[in-house]
């Protein structure tokens, strides 16, 4: 079903043009000799032609034939080796990680590209998504030496990329790893033993190496996390002078068979079975006291991946709602409840239907605003010349990191859901593809840190790092916005609703700084919840300040204009999420000062 | 080689097609895309170029919106790219050859390539006509073509078979569907294309101010009647059939 994938960039042009300042981003010196703002539509409209083109059509091998491992081999569909040689050669792959590469786009604009990319064809796109972390961390931790040594290969596509983190026991905790590194007579290489297992891209037929990026710890190292170290660890040696040497003892024992994403091999990998297996230590060996370098080193790369995460769900939430909204306007079914004798109606019009539309779409677009908001935070970190700005825009980033990764993909499952529900028993059916865009975002809430974990680090560090100062700037700049809409015509019950939810989330801020010394188990038995209504709050405000755009716009145009619709659409979109989402906060409000704890009372063998 | 390449923006082939208030048909809001068969002309050309070098020159008559058919060649690969803004000038194809063939005779030329016809207006003249004004032969409805010194030998459909002709250059050749597989521009093309030259003309620059007029006028446009329902007929085959007969003869009267 995947040949008329259907998506459109019309968001993000209104985006890009006329609610961020992108101008601002395509001026520093980075851009200014490459990109205008002319230039926006030719790229969004090229890359989402690439998007339906090329990269949809493949999307249905990923789920049909999948990866494959037959006789110690991973297998990918014949499609996506086209599909990856394609994406290579254009400049839609690996040499946009590149920080040298002419023409680099501004992440606010490649972002986009991805998120079309990851639309059409998610299991497809970590292929080369994973050589971004994989290639920054060799750029920011290696050596000359190193950088000389795989990156050329990795910026061309030759190689791929993973992140080597999780084991059979130890996935949220890994501190616990037992991936173990020896030392040899060459200071920067170790012998590497053990195993990995859901290594995504752990083993495929794409490329003809794969450069692991991989957590063990040292001989001596201090347990937990602290004692963790990072190594590049090939599939295949690679010689001082970058070209290959003898295949690295790293085996594949398995891939998983999963419920999505199945183009997309996860494997789990034998490090050192023969005990001739290599890593190259990024960074110093452990210090005196057993404290190494690999935990912080990984986490750049992670932050990545974990805005990655949250763009793909956004993506897979905006396919299956744009298939919803099609079949609603063909499936006719019904009266309508106002024309009982009237004639049989399509199924747009039925109220329930709109609800269900408005839900996807007031949730795809408040997540979109915060991820696009986040890339203009990325850009200005960056590449602005202004020390302080590229500060603020750091403490900015911190925040938004665990948001953006937990809450689209947290609400992808509840989005998809509707709109299988719109398909009513279509839905449920493999005819349709919105079964399968459910399918593929479950991982999303899962992998890059679950999402609780992702609510813990909100809750348990964001909200307190630098004494709690990041938090409250990011937060002042939420309750300004609001109060810079104050007066939005037509929009007073909105404001009034905004402003009491920034009152209520102060109450739940104040309850738990209260409350957790008491008992600590209600930080991690409300995080959640406390993320959610972070986000809420956040992706209200964003939607505000475009609705008070689009508002702008049509003054100007008129109700008459052809685009008259779209600004139309943002800001009763604007309107249902702040009416109808946002008071969800003041629920989880009352809820956290009621401060049940009978989730943890309850006595195991009652559950 | 020079290689020219006319070619037109269209509405794109998802576009609704709407009439505006005067009756024709609406342009605000629609999606406009390069002609597809125009895309074949500009590949074709930069797969000569690739080969044997040269220069590829992207021409089109239109208002300021084709220059994104244009960009969209010049990333693809093209060197530079000429629009004609025909101003207040009615066009139909007797004007547009006539104002294409005086662009690109002040160009030099060895092969002009354009799509076989347009999708919106379907007329498959424009080039054929630029070919007679410039004096030079055409051959059109191409799916192949090569080209080896001064001549060029070109596979061409006709009715139920294709037909191999062989030509001397300069001279014109219209692309059909199968000719090749379209490139999509590439990030550096994109990139690039904004530094390449567009030139922009009116028709006073050409000379032609107020010396071009369409023969043709439109006198009005008319959507499509709506597809009615169609009928689905319950019950048993042969039963069925007996009734399709007898509404096929009564109702439809087409038998
Ligand atoms: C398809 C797929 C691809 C993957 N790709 C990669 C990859 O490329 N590289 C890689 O390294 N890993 C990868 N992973 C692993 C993934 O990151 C882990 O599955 C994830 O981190 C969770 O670990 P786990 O599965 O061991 O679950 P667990 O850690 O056992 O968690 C089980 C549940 O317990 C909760 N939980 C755990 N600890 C706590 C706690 N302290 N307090 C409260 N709740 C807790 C979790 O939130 C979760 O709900 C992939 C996994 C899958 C399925």
């Amino acid at each position: 079903m995947s040949s008329n994938f259907i998506y459109s960039n019309r968001d993000h042009k209104f985006i890009l043009k006329e609610w961020l300042n992108t101008e601002k981003i395509l001026n520093f010196d980075a851009f200014k000799d490459n990109y205008e703002m002319d230039d926006i539509d030719m790229i969004l409209d090229e890359g989402l032609k690439v998007a339906k083109e090329v990269v949809a059509p493949t999307n249905i091998d990923g789920d049909k034939i999948g990866a494959k491992f037959e006789d110690g081999k991973v297998t990918t569909p014949p499609s996506f080796h086209k599909l990856y040689q394609f994406m290579q050669e254009n400049g839609y792959g690996n040499s946009q990680f590149d920080p040298d590469e002419e023409g680099k786009l501004p992440t606010l604009l490649h972002i986009a590209l991805e998120e079309f990319f990851n639309a059409a064809n998610p299991a497809f796109h970590p292929y080369i998504g994973l050589a971004k972390g994989a290639s920054n961390l060799i750029e920011l931790f290696g050596t000359e030496e190193d950088k000389k040594r795989f990156l050329p290969k990795m910026y061309s596509g030759e190689w791929s990329g993973t992140m080597c983190l999780t084991e059979p026991c130890c996935g949220s905790d890994v501190g616990e790893i037992t991936t173990k590194a020896f030392a040899t007579e060459d200071p920067r290489v170790y012998k590497i033993k053990g195993t990995k297992c859901f290594i995504t891209a752990g083993d495929h037929d794409l490329t003809e190496n794969i450069i692991h990026l991989l957590l063990a710890k040292c001989e001596g190292a201090a347990p937990g996390t602290k004692g963790i170290s990072l190594f590049i660890v090939p599939k295949i040696w690679v010689n001082e002078d970058g070209s290959l040497g003898e295949p690295n003892d790293v085996t594949t024992v398995a891939i998983e068979h999963k419920m999505g994403i199945k183009g997309s091999a996860t494997a789990m990998l034998s490090f050192g079975d023969e005990g001739t297996c290599r890593g190259i230590l990024l960074g110093n060996p452990p210090d005196e006291n057993g404290k190494a370098e690999g935990m912080a080193q990984m986490f750049v790369m992670m932050n990545g991946a974990r805005q990655g995460t949250g763009l793909t769900a956004m993506a897979i939430a905006q396919a299956a709602y744009n298939y919803a909204l099609q079949y609603a306007k063909e499936r006719v079914q019904g009266k309508s409840i106002s024309n009982p004798k009237g004639p049989r109606v399509r199924i747009i019009e039925h109220e329930d239907i709109r609800r269900m539309l408005l839900f996807q779409k007031s949730i795809i677009e408040a997540s979109r605003a915060m991820i696009m908001k986040n890339s203009y935070y990325i850009d200005l970190s960056r590449y602005s010349n202004d020390p302080e700005e590229r500060k603020m825009a750091q403490r900015r980033i911190e925040v938004n990191n665990p948001l953006i990764k937990a809450y689209p993909s947290d609400m992808v499952w509840q989005t998809t859901a509707e709109a299988i529900q719109v398909h009513g028993g279509y839905g449920f059916t493999e005819e349709y593809p919105v079964a399968q865009c459910a399918r593929d975002s479950k991982i999303l809430s899962i992998w890059e840190g679950t999402n609780f974990i992702q609510s813990l680090d909100l809750v348990g560090r964001k909200w307190r790092l630098d004494n709690g100062k990041i938090f409250a700037e990011w937060f002042k700049e939420v309750a300004e916005s609001i109060e810079s809409n104050k007066d939005l015509e037509g929009f007073a019950r909105e404001y009034e609703i905004m402003s009491k939810a920034v009152g209520a989330y102060r109450e739940i801020q104040g309850f738990i700084a209260a409350n957790f010394a008491k008992n600590i188990k209600i930080v991690p038995l409300y995080s959640t919840r406390v993320l959610h209504a972070t986000a809420m709050l956040w992706g209200g405000s964003l939607l505000l300040e475009q609705a008070a755009v689009a508002l702008q716009k049509i003054q100007e145009l008129g109700e008459n204009h052809f685009d008259y619709p779209f600004y139309q659409g943002k800001v009763q979109t604007a309107r249902f999420y702040i009416r109808n989402i946002v008071p969800e906060i003041f629920k989880i409000a009352e809820i956290i000062k009621d401060c049940d704890t009978s989730a943890v009372d309850i006595l195991e063998e009652g559950l | 080689m020079n290689i020219v390449v006319c070619l037109k923006q269209t509405f794109d082939t998802e576009a609704k097609i709407t009439l505006d208030a005067g009756g024709k048909i609406e342009r605000k809001g629609v999606s406009l895309i390069m002609n597809p068969y125009d895309e074949f002309a500009v590949e074709e050309a930069l797969r000569l170029k690739e080969k044997d070098g040269g220069e590829v020159t992207v021409i089109s008559v239109g208002e300021s919106s084709a220059q994104d058919a244009l960009r969209q060649a010049l990333a693809m690969g093209a060197d530079k790219a000429i629009l004609v803004d025909p101003g207040e000038a009615e066009l139909d194809e007797y004007a547009t050859a006539t104002i294409l063939a005086k662009a690109i005779s002040g160009l030099e030329y060895d092969i002009i390539l354009g799509g076989f016809r347009a999708i919106d207006d379907g007329s498959a003249q424009v080039a054929g006509r630029v070919a007679e004004i410039l004096n030079v032969p055409v051959v059109n409805v191409v799916t192949k073509l090569e080209v080896e010194g001064g001549k060029a030998v070109a596979t061409r459909e006709i009715e139920g078979g294709s037909e191999l002709v062989e030509v001397a250059l300069p001279a014109v050749f219209t692309a059909q569907k199968g000719l090749n597989e379209p490139r999509y521009p590439s990030m550096k093309g994109i990139m690039k294309a904004k530094k390449k030259p567009m030139q922009k003309m009116t028709l006073g620059d050409l000379g032609l101010e107020g010396q071009v007029a369409a023969k043709v006028k439109a006198l009005s446009y008319s959507l499509p009647e709506p597809r009615k329902a169609g009928k689905i007929i319950p019950g048993e085959a042969a039963e069925a059939a007996r009734e399709l007969a007898k509404l096929l003869r009564e109702e439809a009267k087409v038998i």
